[in-house]
């Protein structure tokens, strides 16, 4: 319990803000916290509003793990051999300071306003940690760990899935983190830029249609997605990383 | 047997000038002898190990084992690092069942194996146990097993103690020297205590730094198996220590 209680307070004080806000200021576009709340049950018992919630997972799914699976590959790639370190490392540093969200008109001309589009988008605004966190990893794994593995016997693709993968873990998942929340912001800012549907869709669509409660509650719906999306990851980093010193630590590493 | 002839290593510095580290190194271990390798700091006594162990190239001269030379790594040269180099997301029954697996031998056989070397080096009860969660003493012992797993024929160990408080050092020498005395290997054994290469060795190499070289080798006639408290008590050990010391300070002198 007393574990969660600054998480409890901060929430609470979070929602106090809120309602002040509500009160001090008297818009229309700003409800209190209450009736936004009021406004969840209504719609995540829509059909409609759950197939949003569905689509929009479904396409984050698909771009964060095109993005996962390509970023270890390549960030260990680029952390094992200085080859391919030096030519990717000043593509990496190119790409870096765009706003992938903002390449989003772009991909639409190329592949239209579908699922394509999006997925590629949220690929491309979360890989990039991925591959940076997968490449430092890969860097810093022990010379003499590798030597050990090759001594008995392993050749160089062993060694890179067998013992630079293993050995990179904990700082890869910081990346893989990060990488995460990435995801679920490109997700909705694809939404919100192409819109068919998805929650980003929804919320701008509560918007034009002037029904604020309910666009506060997609906003607590992203919110808790977030949230929920960031437990699952722990839990899960916690499970692999058991053997790590860094097991523990939970590192809140942001951009 | 190791045969090294006119060995020598150059490496590129990042201002790209030629670093000699070591030149001209001559060397014949026979099979199943202990020899350490003491000298000053930046002499070359881990390039030279770790070019033995085919980890990193020779820009010179060959290194020959049993007539064949070595072109890379290979499970018949176990390598034994001052930083344990465990795989620290494995247990410890794993790690040393690591090199069996690799073998071909099935996961029971493997195990099997493993326990027993776990007991030869007194962890039994630390199977299951992850390497961060083990002393520094523990964590070479499961080095140690692990390198003896996979059965080497020569042991390359590089500072291996180097890192222990003195008690868990004294330990680990003594249960080296029992697991040498049973299995005979071929041992290469770079430290900087005089006292533990002469305690170990058969031979002692003395190295000399700018560039590396090997200025003396001094052969350790004292009768196996030792007990180092007897030892404490022979003039002739007392007076190999004296001897070694005195050599690498005129060497050490001579190089300033
Ligand atoms: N990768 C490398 N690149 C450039 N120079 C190196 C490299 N590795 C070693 N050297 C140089 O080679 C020389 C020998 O190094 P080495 O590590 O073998 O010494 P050592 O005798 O083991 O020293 P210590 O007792 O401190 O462990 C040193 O002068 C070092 O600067
Ligand atoms: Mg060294």
């Amino acid at each position: 319990m007393s574990r969660h209680l600054p998480s409890i307070c901060a929430g609470l004080v979070l929602l106090l803000m809120w309602q002040l806000a509500h009160l001090s200021f008297g818009l229309s576009g700003l409800p209190g916290p209450m009736a936004a709340f009021a406004a969840l049950p209504e719609l995540i018992s829509d059909a409609d509003a759950l197939y949003d919630i569905g689509q929009s997972l479904q396409r984050m799914a698909a771009g964060y793990l095109l993005a996962a699976a390509f970023g270890i590959s390549f960030g260990l790639l680029m952390g094992t051999s200085p080859l391919a370190e030096r030519l990717l490392n000043p593509l990496i540093m190119m790409i870096y300071p765009i706003p992938k969200a903002a390449l989003m008109p772009i991909l639409m001309i190329w592949l239209g306003i579908g699922d394509m589009s999006k997925i590629l988008v949220i690929f491309l605004g979360s890989s990039l940690p991925i591959i940076y966190h997968s490449w430092q990893g890969g860097r810093s794994v022990s010379q003499i760990v590798v030597w050990s593995a090759a001594a008995m016997g392993m050749n160089r693709a062993q060694r890179l899935f067998r013992i630079v993968l293993p050995a990179a873990l904990p700082e890869i998942f910081i990346g893989l983190r990060t990488g995460l929340i990435l995801a679920l912001i490109t997700m909705v800012v694809s939404e919100i830029v192409a819109r068919s549907n998805g929650i980003g869709n929804l919320l701008f669509n509560s918007m034009d249609m002037a029904l604020y409660d309910r666009m506060f509650a997609a906003i607590i719906i992203i919110a808790a997605m977030g949230y929920a999306l960031d437990l699952i990851f722990e839990a899960i980093r916690r499970r692999f990383l058991r053997w790590s010193d860094q097991q523990d630590q939970i590192q809140v590493a942001v951009g | 047997m190791i045969a090294i002839e006119h060995l020598s290593k150059r490496f590129k510095t990042a201002a790209g000038k030629d670093h000699l580290a070591l030149s001209d190194i001559n060397l014949e271990l026979q099979s199943g002898e202990f020899v350490s390798i003491i000298g000053p700091s930046g002499c070359g006594k881990s390039t030279l190990l770790y070019m033995i162990g085919g980890f990193v190239p020779a820009s010179d001269g060959k290194i020959l084992i049993d007539g064949r030379p070595v072109t890379g790594p290979g499970p018949d040269r176990g390598p034994v690092f001052q930083e344990f180099a465990l795989f620290a997301w494995k247990t410890v029954l794993q790690n040393i069942a690591y090199g069996l697996r690799l073998q071909g031998k099935s996961k029971p056989e493997a195990e099997e194996r493993a326990r027993v070397l776990l007991r030869m080096v007194g962890l039994e009860r630390f199977a299951n146990f992850y390497p961060k969660e083990l002393s520094g003493g523990m964590k070479q012992r499961v080095a140690i097993a692990r390198t003896l797993a996979y059965n080497p024929e020569i042991l390359l160990m590089d500072e291996p103690f180097g890192a222990l408080d003195a008690h868990t050092r004294t330990h680990l020498q003594r249960d080296l020297l029992r697991i040498w005395e049973e299995h005979r290997k071929t041992v290469l054994f770079v430290t900087h205590s005089v006292e533990e290469a002469v305690y170990l060795s058969d031979r002692v190499i003395v190295m000399a730094a700018g560039p590396g070289r090997i200025a003396r080798i001094i052969p350790i006639e004292l009768e196996r198996p030792r007990q180092r408290s007897e030892l404490m008590f022979d003039r002739r050990y007392q007076e190999y220590i004296t001897e070694i010391e005195g050599m690498i300070d005129a060497f050490e002198a001579a190089a300033a």
